[in-house]
């Protein structure tokens, strides 16, 4: 498992495409659960995230679950909780979700990526 | 010693902190007599905070920390004899400070006393530990488009950090649980 995280808007797919250009991708917009497990990469996870906790699912053992099913995945994931808390308590349990999550992906991921100003450093492996 | 741990929210700042402590074997060196003291700044206000607090407190079980409680005026608490401390964090720090009952807020009292106030605390307990971990945050990621009263709070945190930066010995930004070094 890969995990390339950064703030929105910093070059992450590009860099992602780039470093894996022959694998299939899935958009957290609108990918299933299934399609998340049979895909090679995922972008926007955030977005797949914040969907199933709109839906009222919990997300909590999510990783756990995705390590299982799909170990080789490639993760790219917006880096958020870097702003103000926000005042509406829905985004504040995304936010911390969120973290969670990627923090339990990035603790199993061989190799995480981080990406500024479309220039990505290799945090870990 | 001091190192200072930032990063975002649900990043896994706490649990680094918590394990950078004990990695320093202030504990093993006065034989577990002398506990990790944990400075709570988090008002237990509502059943989200109460949540929060319970977690951070189960992560914490069996690590040999006592937990004092001090959500201002922390230049003045007293410190009994430890290991190393633990300062859970800046941010709410900074905000009691900021936004105190028995004062006027930050815009009317000035800034740099919020700001000077919250590192007379940090000084205070360097003073008295061989290893002091500060966690703050950051809250500057976004776009500017909150309230005056808020932009007040951003500009206090970030230049409370810039110089609790300065006093550090170390800096890591604790990203998803990875920590990235910023000053070694």
């Amino acid at each position: 498992m890969e995990l390339i995280v950064g703030g929105a808007y910093q070059g992450k797919t590009e860099y992602a495409r780039r470093l894996f250009p022959d694998i299939s991708w899935a958009d957290g917009e609108d990918c299933s659960f299934e399609e998340l497990c049979q895909c090679q990469g995922i972008l926007k996870f955030h977005h797949y995230l914040e969907r199933r906790m709109a839906a009222g699912e919990s997300v909590a053992d999510l990783a756990e679950i995705l390590y299982q099913e799909n170990p080789e995945l490639v993760i790219v994931t917006d880096e958020i909780g870097c702003g103000i808390v926000p005042m509406d308590p829905f985004q504040r349990e995304v936010r911390e979700q969120t973290g969670r999550v990627c923090t339990a992906l990035a603790g199993k991921a061989s190799r995480v990526h981080r990406v500024i100003c479309g220039i990505g450093t290799v945090i870990k492996g | 010693m001091i190192h200072l741990i930032t990063g975002g929210s649900g990043s896994g700042k706490s649990v680094y902190a918590e394990n950078w402590l004990i990695r320093q074997g202030g504990r093993e060196a006065c034989g577990k007599e002398k506990p990790f003291l944990y400075i709570a700044t988090m008002r237990p206000f509502g059943q989200e905070s109460r949540q929060k607090i319970l977690r951070h407190r189960n992560q914490r079980a069996g690590k040999g920390f006592a937990t004092l409680e001090c959500y201002q005026d922390l230049e003045a608490l007293e410190i009994p004899e430890n290991a190393g401390i633990l300062l859970e964090c800046v941010m709410n720090l900074t905000a009691n400070e900021s936004y105190r009952e028995d004062e006027k807020d930050a815009q009317e009292k000035g800034e740099d006393k919020v700001a000077e106030k919250v590192l007379e605390g940090i000084r205070h307990l360097s003073e008295h530990t061989a290893y002091l971990a500060v966690v703050t945050g950051q809250v500057d990621g976004d776009i500017d488009s909150y309230s005056e009263e808020t932009r007040t709070y951003q500009k206090i945190l970030g230049e409370t950090n810039q110089k609790i930066g300065e006093m550090a010995d170390q800096i890591t930004e604790v990203v998803y649980g990875i920590p990235v070094p910023l000053k070694v």
